[in-house]
């Protein structure tokens, strides 16, 4: 399950490339809502509070991509891909 | 392919090296720009340029926010730094970037209360937090990194937090690939798209490539296979006389992007008439400055900042090579004056600039443009 979020890319929260120039977009997984943020896990299993507002509504277990603590994106879920693959 | 496994396969990667080698026509020259600071990283770091026919030469684009920053931007986020009611926040790269009276890890050295943040809401929280203090925000970076600058200031303004502003420094990235593809220096033949960008602005604002200059462009991922997908779907295109804007990744970029990012960015942003990049010269509405609604909340305002330009050291050839005429092993100064411990120029700070992607990873090709060149 935790390996669906290298779907989208093998880039955990403790990425050590420069933040704005490797056009970073870390993927996470959601796993609760507080309001305008949300605590996400990354394939690492390190856990942040990310800003969702940018990609409402989220809910719980979605993959989420975050660049710079903010969710710019989300990443299309495993079956969908598959099933276009 | 379903897994970062499969995009790092060695035998899926050695076929797609295969099959671009058998498409290539060997009598032609194929010069593929890759825009993005994050792809050049993935190149170099996992010796993609060594899978690709001779014929195919990928070329470093602007893609580095920190990298194509004047020094004069520099110099200014240096001074407002430097005010003793200042707490001064930015991300880590930004830190050793040169200005023309050191970097900020010096002015930090010297005193200056700089933090280091990884999201401008850090910053925000640092404001809450030091009610008496001035803290600001150096923001930079393409439109992946502006909508978090926007939503943060979105939050300050909901909040009323007037101790907190930002000294803007984004930029977009279609009018410097516009003004690459005007250069007389540089012939290309295609684009790689920068995948998180896109995953913000969406795949259409590249319909001018192909339109206005007949140049196809790829939207990429950051992972090698991703890469190498997309130099064969460029050579497919240049080989079958095709000139479009295709999406390789798909599973994170929406071809209209992501509207509510865009609409958080035009609301709290608006074009500058005209921005200095380093290396490219000015170039008209290629940075965003805070729109009028956010005007309190603006450190060039709050601090007046004077708009100095600084030349580039001489013996510095950044210039050259973002805009892809040298090589960075070609630059006079590249690994001797000019190393990632102590850069010289931009390129050299950012572990995702062309020189530092080169110097840390790409010593064999270095040395093979050493020898052939000098």
């Amino acid at each position: 399950m935790q390996n669906d979020l290298t779907l989208v890319g093998n880039c955990a929260l403790d990425h050590d490339g420069c933040v704005v120039c490797s056009d970073a977009g870390i993927p996470v997984r959601v796993v609760s809502i507080r309001g305008d943020d949300a605590v996400c896990e990354d394939s690492a299993g390190h856990r942040t509070e990310i800003a969702v507002e940018l990609v409402a509504p989220v809910k719980a277990g979605e993959i989420l991509l975050t660049h710079g603590g903010v969710a710019i994106g989300k990443a299309l879920d495993a079956e969908k891909l598959a099933a276009g693959s | 392919m379903k897994y970062v496994d499969e995009f790092r396969n060695a035998d899926l990667a050695r076929a797609v090296s295969a099959e671009i080698a058998g498409l290539v026509d060997p009598n032609r020259h194929y010069k593929i720009m890759e825009v993005c600071g994050g792809h050049t990283h993935t190149i170099y770091r996992h010796g993609i340029k060594d899978l690709l026919p001779d014929q195919v030469e990928l070329v470093h684009g602007p893609g580095c926010p920190v990298c194509v920053l004047p020094m004069g931007r520099v110099d200014e986020g240096i001074a407002i730094a430097e005010r003793p009611e200042v707490i001064f926040t930015c991300f880590g790269d930004m830190m050793r970037v040169p200005g023309s009276r050191g970097n900020l890890l010096e002015v930090k050295a010297e005193g200056a209360d700089i933090r280091m943040v990884y999201s401008p809401l850090d910053a925000l929280r640092i404001a809450r937090e030091n009610p008496d203090r001035e803290v600001v925000f150096y923001a930079i970076g393409f439109e992946t990194t502006a909508p978090s600058t926007a939503l943060t200031l979105r939050r300050a303004k909901k909040e009323g937090i007037e101790n907190f502003s930002v000294f803007c420094n984004h930029v977009t990235i279609v009018p410097p690939v516009r003004a690459l593809l005007d250069s007389p220096d540089l012939r290309l033949d295609a684009f790689i798209g920068p995948g998180h960008v896109s995953t913000v602005i969406g795949c259409r604002p590249y319909e001018f490539m192909p339109a206005d200059y007949g140049k196809p462009c790829v939207v990429a991922g950051f992972e090698p296979l991703d890469l190498m997908q997309s130099v064969l779907m460029l050579i497919r295109q240049l080989d079958e006389g095709r000139c479009e804007v295709e999406n390789q990744y798909g599973r994170a970029v929406l071809w209209e992007g992501n509207l509510k990012a865009l609409e958080a960015m035009s609301e709290v942003f608006e074009l500058r008439p005209y921005f200095e990049w380093r290396g490219l010269g000015f170039i008209a509405q290629s940075a965003l400055k805070l729109s009028a609604d956010y005007a309190d909340l603006d450190a060039e305002l709050r601090y007046s900042t004077p708009g100095v330009r600084v030349a580039d050291p001489k013996a510095c050839q950044c210039g050259e090579v973002l805009k892809g005429v040298l090589k960075p092993p070609e630059c006079k100064v590249f690994g001797t004056a000019c190393t990632p411990e102590r850069p010289l120029g931009a390129l050299m700070v950012s572990s995702e600039g062309a020189c530092a992607a080169y110097y840390n990873f790409g010593r064999k090709s270095f040395e093979k443009v050493e020898i052939g060149s000098r």
